[in-house]
Formats: C-alpha cells, sequence, structure tokens
C-alpha cells in the first residue's frame, strides 16, 4: 500500500506557533534575565513561554497526530537506537518527532515549567534565595537542552538529507499521502495565543 | 590525615559560605591593590550619584532610597527590595558570591561599566556601617 508520495501536512498551527512562540520567549527571557530595566519584559516573556508549554502538554494529549505524546513517546532504548542509525547508511525516519527529538520536547517543557513557576514565584517574593537559584539552573538546563535540539536538527537535517527546520515553518514535509494530517487546526493556535497572553498577563501582575 | 584535610575543606567551604562585611570589603580592598584604603564616605557619595546612565535608574538611590537601611522599591516593577544594608537585612554582605553577581549587574545598568575592586570596597563600607 505504498501511496503517492508528495508533499504532505505534518505540523499543525498549534504546534508551529507553539514553537516559534517559545523560541522568541526563550531568547528574549534570556538576553533580558539580568537587566532591571527590561525585567517587565522577562516576566512577560517568561510568562507566555509558561502559558505555551502548559497548552503544548494540553495538545499532546488532544491535537492532531503528530503533536501527540503517544506519536512520539517512546522508551530510552528506541531514542538510543534512533542516534545510532544517524550513523549509519539507513537512519530510521519518522514522519513525525524521532523518539530522542520526543526527550527534548518533554525535557525543554519540562525545564520551561520550572523555569517559569520558579521565577515567577521569586518574581512574588514568596520563597528565598534559593528560588532564584534554583531558575537560574532549571534555565541554563533548558538552553543545554536547546542547544542539544538544535544539533539534533543540524546532525539530522544531513542524516536524512532534508530541512528539517522549513516543516515547522510551512508544516509541509515529503511522504505518503496517507500519512498526512487532516487540518492545521488554526482556531486551535489562536486558542493558543490568546491563552499565552492571558498566562502572560496575569503570572506578570 | 584524611580527616584532617577533610575538616580544613569543610572549615574552608564554612568560611566561603558565610563571610562577614569586613571580610568582603577586605577582600575588594585587596583586589584593588596599592595598600587600598576603603572608606564609608566615599561609598556614601557612590550610593548617592547620579551616573545618569539609565533613565529610569539614575542612581543606587533610585531604587534603594536615601538610606540602605530602609526597603527600596524596583523603579520598573514597584516590587519591594529588602534593605542592604546589613543592619536591616542580615543577609546583606554574607555570601561574596551574591555579593559580586549583584554588584556586576547593577553596576552594568547603572553606571554604565564594571565597578573598580576600590569602588565596592567603599560601597560595603558604606552599607556596613549605616544605621
Amino acid at each position: 500500500m505504498s501511496a503517492s508520495r508528495g508533499k504532505i501536512l505534518v505540523w499543525d498551527l498549534p504546534v508551529r506557533v507553539g514553537h516559534w512562540l517559545m523560541v522568541g520567549c526563550f531568547a528574549l527571557a534570556w538576553l533580558t534575565g539580568d537587566s532591571e530595566e527590561w525585567r517587565l519584559v522577562h516576566v512577560f516573556a517568561g510568562g507566555a513561554l509558561v502559558g505555551a508549554a502548559l497548552f503544548r502538554v494540553a495538545w499532546g494529549l488532544i491535537g492532531s497526530r503528530y503533536a501527540r505524546f503517544a506519536d512520539f513517546l517512546q522508551g530510552p532504548r528506541q531514542a538510543l537506537a534512533y542516534l545510532k542509525s544517524l550513523l549509519g547508511p539507513r537512519p530510521e525516519h519518522y514522519v513525525g518527532h524521532n523518539p530522542a527529538g520526543g526527550y527534548a520536547i518533554v525535557l525543554l517543557l519540562g525545564f520551561g515549567l520550572v523555569s517559569g513557576a520558579s521565577g515567577w514565584l521569586a518574581y512574588q517574593e514568596m520563597g528565598g534565595e534559593w528560588l532564584a537559584e534554583l531558575h537560574e539552573l532549571a534555565v541554563h538546563a533548558m538552553l543545554v537542552v536547546v542547544l542539544v535540539h538544535l544539533g539534533g536538527v543540524f546532525i539530522g537535517s544531513i542524516a536524512h538529507r532534508e530541512n528539517l527546520v522549513r516543516p515547522m515553518v510551512t508544516g509541509f514535509k515529503s511522504g505518503d499521502a496517507a500519512d498526512r494530517i487532516a487540518g492545521t487546526r488554526p482556531v486551535a493556535a489562536l486558542t493558543l495565543l490568546a491563552w499565552a497572553s492571558a498566562v502572560s498577563w496575569w503570572l506578570s501582575r | 590525615m584524611k580527616h584532617l584535610s577533610l575538616i580544613a575543606l569543610i572549615a574552608v567551604s564554612g568560611a566561603a559560605l558565610a563571610e562577614t562585611p569586613r571580610q568582603i570589603g577586605d577582600a575588594y580592598a585587596a583586589a584593588q591593590g596599592g595598600g587600598y584604603r576603603a572608606t564609608a564616605a566615599r561609598g556614601a557619595e557612590f550610593f548617592a550619584r547620579k551616573f545618569n546612565v539609565s533613565e529610569k535608574m539614575p542612581a543606587c538611590s533610585t531604587c534603594h532610597t536615601d538610606s540602605p537601611a530602609q526597603a527600596g522599591r524596583h523603579a520598573i516593577t514597584g516590587k519591594t527590595i529588602k534593605p542592604l544594608a546589613p543592619v536591616a537585612n542580615s543577609e546583606r554582605l554574607s555570601d561574596p558570591a551574591k555579593v559580586e553577581k549583584w554588584f556586576t549587574r547593577n553596576c552594568k545598568e547603572v553606571v554604565g561599566r564594571e565597578c573598580s575592586a576600590g569602588e565596592k570596597a567603599d560601597f560595603v563600607a558604606f552599607l556596613a556601617e549605616v544605621r
């Protein structure tokens, strides 16, 4: 049942918008982290990142096929097997996220939420200095995962001879028509933006 | 022998965790070199000086008020800032790493450059003697 190959929709809009929202918020929050003059921008960016991460957790349960945790969360053995296959002549191919990338997603969401929670508590002056230290630790851990993720995207793009960045913008990859998702889910994407704005506003009060 | 070095290590790390304002100030004065003698008066002048590098935070005193013994108010967020002077807040000037972290961050933004070790020594001397 080898259907026709061509450009197929893989990433829905909430996945793409959420991804780039997290990229922008992380960069902005990172750059403004040590500044008092930019403190409010830092808090707004962190708040929006928390909103995007929370939405992503929900979308991982109810989103379209490749957005779901069930599609890409696998055991560490599968992740290692995937990474090993990248070195060989026939790298394992996944239409959606590969199992190693799946771990990056979970870690980024986890560290993002811990960063946000500790940052918010410190900002509200609930708890002591240890919150600021936890905040810095979580943010640095997140940066490490971001860099590993970027390295993985670069290596994966070369191994699969497939630009893996462009689909995160356009939503389209090459594949079998049978593997495509039905739609871009624009209403959910608008909900994500409204929700992230609301969380950002609420957390920065 | 092993035990002795372990005890020494704990003593050293204990000292690194909690230092007196005097020790922290002395370390900055030593870093300035030339037998630098810190004075609280120079620290007080520095604390009140308008650097006017940042429009919203022209001086230390913009957020930290005229007296480091009082709670301050963040010029941007309006959040309360605990007093800088150890007399009002015993956590201040007890952790050299934290002191250096805040000098690094705030000097860059308010003074517009790194503060010299001598300026830090004066500032610490000023905070330590505020009543």
